[in-house]
């Protein structure tokens, strides 16, 4: 959420000052302006991959070449390439988009199917919260890998399945905190305030009990986030995520990994690439924590 | 050189072989495969060959130093089940029976077939009927003495539509169909033995009646599913790993399916002569190829089952490594449905064929290891190959013939593939890249073999692999004869369907190439296929392990495989 | 306290049945395509239909869940497609190697992330905290797979200190399990130090360890018997919990190592389409998830004594 905001332009004057007043806060934590920064690098990145990409990502040009090699057409690939003699640095580049709109995306669907379980259980209590509580513990008892596992090779693997799978398997996780959130909150004034100025039980729940809850999601959707970006990584190195050619940061590393321990150029960048993005959420996420519990 | 006695006990037409041979019009190759595939001892053939064209023949896997006795013989293999050789699917499952049970015949790591169990073979002049002398004096493990009964029992367990083996359809010449009604009054067609299709000559011959000509006899004798067990193996439970008798130098010991399996040498003289090793342990490293290079590198194995191409340059960086390789028949090509639009328009298939650079494609996906691919799926390794003009890449061309085909803008289309093993992406991949410079847009699908195989000969435009048969003819037959049992591309062209028949009638080899070539540029210049190349095998070992060479069909042959330590 | 532990075990079993129905149904709604997988893709429709017939496939769905449901309860877990034996003759011995790999990682992983987030969280703020997190952060931000290569890369290729893959052929060798112990717990051990120091830093942080610790009484002596009896009841849910991770985190591990456990079992199974050994597995899996949540919640409600289940 704060990057989407640190990176959009056109956003309305509130919101400007809101984000401003976001970054402020987030300078009270050194980890969270690292995991910021972290971030930022690599939306930044994604969005100008066309831009900084030195060679096209699925171009065949020199297999095997070490990190530094010159291109034969000019230019050099700096972090060598891969068996089919794609530019390993490319692919990371083009990577990021692969991994940037599926782990959002899957964490966003996750947390509309989620939010809106929270919200439902914990608001209307009663049978429905029985029901869906029962069905998410149900959810949680699978060992998770297992879940995706069992989802993927039933549905097949794509991009959508591993959102829908990833919908599946951490949309009960959310609807516990939501859940808790709700608990806690809708005992307030003006929740109170509300339900006798006749609103629909779903405006209160979405208008006024969601956005006071906000502070605590905004910490678990870094974490998850992360979280997802390790899972699609892992799901690809088992050769169950995206399908090729489309470069993915695990993907790229199960299809070397033969090749990992005589070349290891090939397995410890996308490695890294995998590592610092979900090391920049977590930090992100552990600074807007102690800036939480400090206010 | 004029008639040797021997070959008035051979095919009538082996002589004629052995003058084109010594003539030059045809390659010693070609020769020792024909006249052994025709029932000569490759002994005979290989001295014969020696003796016409001055060369020396040197089977491979050469002595290395003198043998040492011992050791145990690690080697990383899938382990799989180890039930009935008969009906077993996988090539592992076979290499695990092979050390315990033997074959009639040996596809040699040289391509040549030599009888195994069998002294020698010998066809009718009409290739219908099979004597075969079996090898004498060979004992099975409880005693007993190896004879005619015991192969006319195996050949009546495979000809059983009941033991679901798959050399019912290669001895498919000893079968009719029966219709016989089911449960529900349909109909269902299955096959059976003929009725005397193997005749007991004597206690060491065995003759086999076939209802058609046949040359792949020998072969399929020699392919996993034909390895031969006990006469009472059904009656002991059908079970190898229960029921452990066999003719071969070793006995399994220790047995966990997915895990290992653990051969002791038996204890006496193998008919073979000398054993070196006292064990072979089959470890199974599971389908992660790193795990099995670091198992290398950290010196748990000595030998693996095979070296996907990806490996070879992370073998290559680990010490005391050696890759061994060996060329082989095995292919895959990517198809057109040429039933289906736009691939029934002729011009676009050419198009595309002309925007390929077969040796390019073979370096980048296979490393060059292996020989370019010529669209008709015939390969130099067989004997009946004929030699076309090469096929040059000619991006222009493509793009001209393209517009000609209707798509002066170019086209866009689906290309389905299997995602393992990873050289057929890695192909698929170099291909989308190489034809879209020719404005071929191709949306790769890599999908995984259960979707991939139910459908594979139904995708409109997909990759297959093929593997290794003996003559040019086989799998054309299987794959681009009208209404053939693998036609994945649904090519039908009676030209095509009558020079096959043609082929398949010819023994001489010269005549047979004539055909060929005009067999092999029909389908070339119909661009059916886009075949990148021939690919080789490997297997890597340690330096330690001596006396082994690479077998085309990745056998394992380790009777004479010894340990230096 | 015996009612609380009964309405537990029959939670349990109701989330056992609920499990058994998903898993059924995911994998098996489709006959077509559960005979596919048992007989292959090159057989006839004839056969399939044949092998439906005998095995039942033809009943009504609701028939067929009982008689899969009454085969597992007494222990026919059906065949193996690819290995052509019975599923419990593979299954049980894969979990006990499992066991093996997960008792070891846990014996390293609790006291040293009991360790590490006891001296994080007693002087939240110090430069040993903040050493820890951030070391803890770092490690658990790298996947396992990612871990493992690395491993591999140093320790095998090229320092040529340890074995490269764990299958146990010449009988138990302890030197092999020092990687896959290694993956697991610098995957996990960050996660657990982080609970371990949060829960330490707040108890630090009641008055009654301010109290003590203003007394005078030396800080040793009030972090060993004060302190860390109270900051130990999170963690040790925390640590229950981790089963159910390290069920998931097997997977990764044997595929890299070879090692001939549950997690191969399930993952080839999955790749391989092998029926009953995946819903086998899964129901195993799931059964020792719940069982650890179900003994995590006792546990809880016994050494805390200020909550009580109701």
């Amino acid at each position: 959420m704060m990057t989407e905001q640190v990176v959009g332009e056109t956003a309305p004057p509130s919101v400007v000052r809101q984000t401003v007043r976001s970054i402020g806060y987030l300078k009270e934590s050194p980890v969270a302006v690292i995991g910021t920064a972290i971030v930022v690098f690599w939306s930044l990145v994604a969005i100008l991959a066309p831009l900084i990409s030195p060679f096209e990502p699925t171009a065949t040009i020199l297999p095997f070449a070490r990190p530094l090699t010159p291109a034969p057409d000019g230019g050099r690939f700096l972090l060598g390439t891969d068996q089919l003699g794609r530019d390993i640095l490319s692919r990371i580049i083009w990577g990021s988009r692969t991994v940037l709109i599926y782990a959002p995306l899957a964490t966003f669907s996750a947390y509309l199917v989620g939010v809106m379980m929270g919200l439902a259980a914990g608001y209307l209590r009663g049978s429905t919260d029985s029901v869906l509580s029962f069905v998410s513990n149900v959810i949680l008892s699978f060992p998770v890998l297992i879940l995706y596992i069992l989802i993927i090779t039933t549905i097949g693997p794509s991009g959508l399945n591993v959102v829908i799978a990833v919908t599946f398997a951490s949309a009960p996780g959310i609807m516990r905190i939501v859940r808790g959130l709700v608990l806690d909150l809708r005992n307030r004034e003006y929740v109170a305030a509300a339900q006798t100025r006749g609103e629909s039980a779903w405006y209160i729940m979405l208008c006024e009990i969601l956005p006071n809850a906000r502070g605590p999601l905004v910490v678990d959707i870094c974490l998850r986030l992360g979280y997802v970006t390790i899972t699609i990584g892992t799901l690809g190195f088992l050769g169950l995520g995206l399908p090729p050619p489309r470069p993915d940061w695990g993907g790229m590393v199960s299809d070397i990994r033969a090749l990992a321990p005589a070349f290891p150029h090939m397995a410890v960048f996308p490695c890294l690439a995998i590592s610092s993005l979900v090391l920049g959420l977590n930090l992100l996420a552990d600074g807007l924590r102690e800036i939480s519990l400090r206010d | 050189m004029s008639d040797t006695p021997w070959w008035k006990h051979t095919h009538p037409a082996v002589p004629e072989l052995a003058e084109q041979l010594r003539d030059g019009k045809i390659k010693r190759r070609d020769f020792l495969r024909t006249a052994t595939l025709l029932g000569v001892s490759a002994t005979a053939a290989y001295t014969l060959a020696g003796r016409l064209t001055g060369e020396t023949a040197i089977p491979r896997a050469v002595a290395q130093g003198s043998p040492k006795k011992g050791g145990n013989l690690r080697v990383s293999m899938f382990v799989k089940p180890v039930d009935d050789p008969a009906i077993s699917e996988w090539s592992e499952t076979g290499n695990l029976a092979r050390q315990v049970v033997e074959p009639l015949a040996q596809v040699g790591t040289d391509f040549v077939t030599r009888p195994y169990l069998m002294e020698s073979w010998q066809a009718s002049e009409d290739l219908k009927t099979w004597t075969l002398k079996l090898r004498q004096g060979v004992k099975w493990s409880n005693g007993d003495d190896f004879g005619a009964e015991d192969v006319a029992f195996n050949f009546e367990r495979w000809l059983d539509p009941a033991t679901g083996s798959s050399n019912q359809s290669r001895f498919a010449g000893m079968t009719h169909v029966v219709t016989k009604k089911d449960a529900e009054g349909k109909d269902v067609e299955s096959r059976v033995a003929n009725e005397g299709a193997v005749e007991i000559v004597d206690a060491h011959t065995v003759r086999l009646h076939l209802a058609n000509a046949e040359l792949a006899v020998p072969e399929s004798l020699g392919d996993y599913p034909a390895l031969i067990v006990h006469r009472h193996f059904s009656d002991e439970g059908g079970d190898l790993s229960k029921s452990r008798v066999g003719t071969g130098p070793f006995e399994l010991t220790d047995y966990a399916v997915g895990e290992r399996a653990v051969m002791r040498r038996r204890e006496g003289q193998h008919w073979t002569g000398d054993v070196y090793l006292d064990q072979i342990t089959y470890i199974d490293t599971g389908g992660d190829k790193s795990a099995e290079i670091a198992a290398f590198a950290s010196g748990q194995i000595d030998i693996n089952d095979r070296t996907g191409v990806e490996q070879i340059p992370a073998m290559q960086q680990i010490p005391g490594l050696i890759v061994h390789d060996t060329p082989t028949a095995q292919t895959g090509v990517a198809r057109f449905k040429v039933t289906e639009a736009p691939f029934d328009n002729k011009k676009l298939r050419q198009a595309f064929q002309a925007a390929i650079d077969h040796a390019r494609i073979l370096d980048l996906a296979y490393q060059n290891n292996g020989i370019p691919g010529e669209d008709h799926h015939v390969s130099p390794a067989h004997p009946d190959y004929a030699e076309l003009p090469p096929l040059k890449q000619d991006i222009e061309l493509s793009k001209k013939l393209l517009a000609e085909a209707g798509y002066p803008d170019g086209i866009e289309f689906d290309f389905v593939c299997v995602n393992s093993p990873q050289w057929e992406p890695n192909t698929c991949q170099a291909i989308v890249e190489m034809v879209r410079a020719a404005g071929f847009r191709l949306n790769l699908k890599v999908t995984p073999g259960e979707t991939y195989w139910p459908r594979w000969d139904d995708w409109p435009y997909s990759f297959t692999s093929w593997t290794h048969r003996a003559l040019g003819t086989q799998v054309p037959n299987l794959a681009y004869r009208s209404g053939g049992v693998w036609n994945e591309s649904s090519y039908s062209n009676p030209e095509y369907d009558a020079l096959l028949d043609q082929a398949g009638g010819t023994i001489d080899v010269n005549e047979r190439i004539k055909i060929m070539a005009k067999l092999e540029k029909i389908l070339q210049d119909d661009a059916v296929i886009t075949q990148p190349f021939w690919r080789s095998v490997f297997v890597t070992t340690t330096e330690k392990v001596k006396g082994f060479a690479v077998q085309p069909s990745l056998e394992h042959h380790y009777n004479k495989v010894w340990l230096d330590t | 306290m015996a009612i609380l532990i009964l309405k537990r075990i029959g939670t349990m079993a109701l989330m056992m049945l609920v499990v058994s129905l998903i898993v059924f149904l995911l994998l098996e709604i489709d006959k077509e395509s559960v005979a596919v997988k048992v007989l292959g893709v090159f057989t006839t429709e004839e056969q399939r239909r044949l092998w439906l017939e005998a095995n039942g496939y033809f009943e009504p769905l609701y028939l067929r869940y009982f008689s899969w449901l009454a085969g597992f309860v007494t222990g026919d877990l059906g065949e193996s497609t690819v290995f052509r034996v019975p599923v419990s003759e593979i299954l049980w011995p894969r979990l006990a190697n499992t066991a093996i790999l997960g008792v070891l990682a846990m014996l390293v992983l609790i006291p040293l992330s009991l360790l590490l987030g006891v001296f994080a969280g007693m002087r939240e703020g110090s430069l040993q905290d903040r050493a820890i997190s951030v070391v803890s952060i770092i490690t658990t931000s790298v996947p396992e797979f990612a871990s493992g290569i690395f491993l591999v890369a140093v320790f095998v290729v090229g320092l040529h200190l340890l074995p490269g893959t764990s299958t146990m052929i010449e009988g138990f060798d302890l030197t092999q399990l020092v990687l896959p112990v290694a993956v697991l717990v610098i995957y996990d051990f960050g996660y657990v130090t982080r609970m371990t120091r949060a829960s330490m830093a707040e108890v630090m942080m009641t008055p009654y360890i301010r109290t003590a610790v203003l007394k005078g009484l030396p800080f040793r002596r009030v972090i060993v018997r004060h302190a860390l009896r109270n900051a130990l009841i999170a963690p040790f849910t925390v640590i229950m919990l981790q089963i159910n991770w390290l069920l998931s985190g097997v997977i990764v591990v044997e595929l890299l190592f070879a090692y001939k456990g549950f997690g191969t079992l399930l993952l080839e199974a999955a790749l391989n389409g092998d029926i009953f050994v995946i819903e086998a597995c899964t129901m195993v899996a799931v059964f020792v998830a719940v069982a650890t949540q179900t003994i995590a919640d006792l546990g809880y409600t016994l050494l805390n004594p200020r909550i009580r289940f109701t």
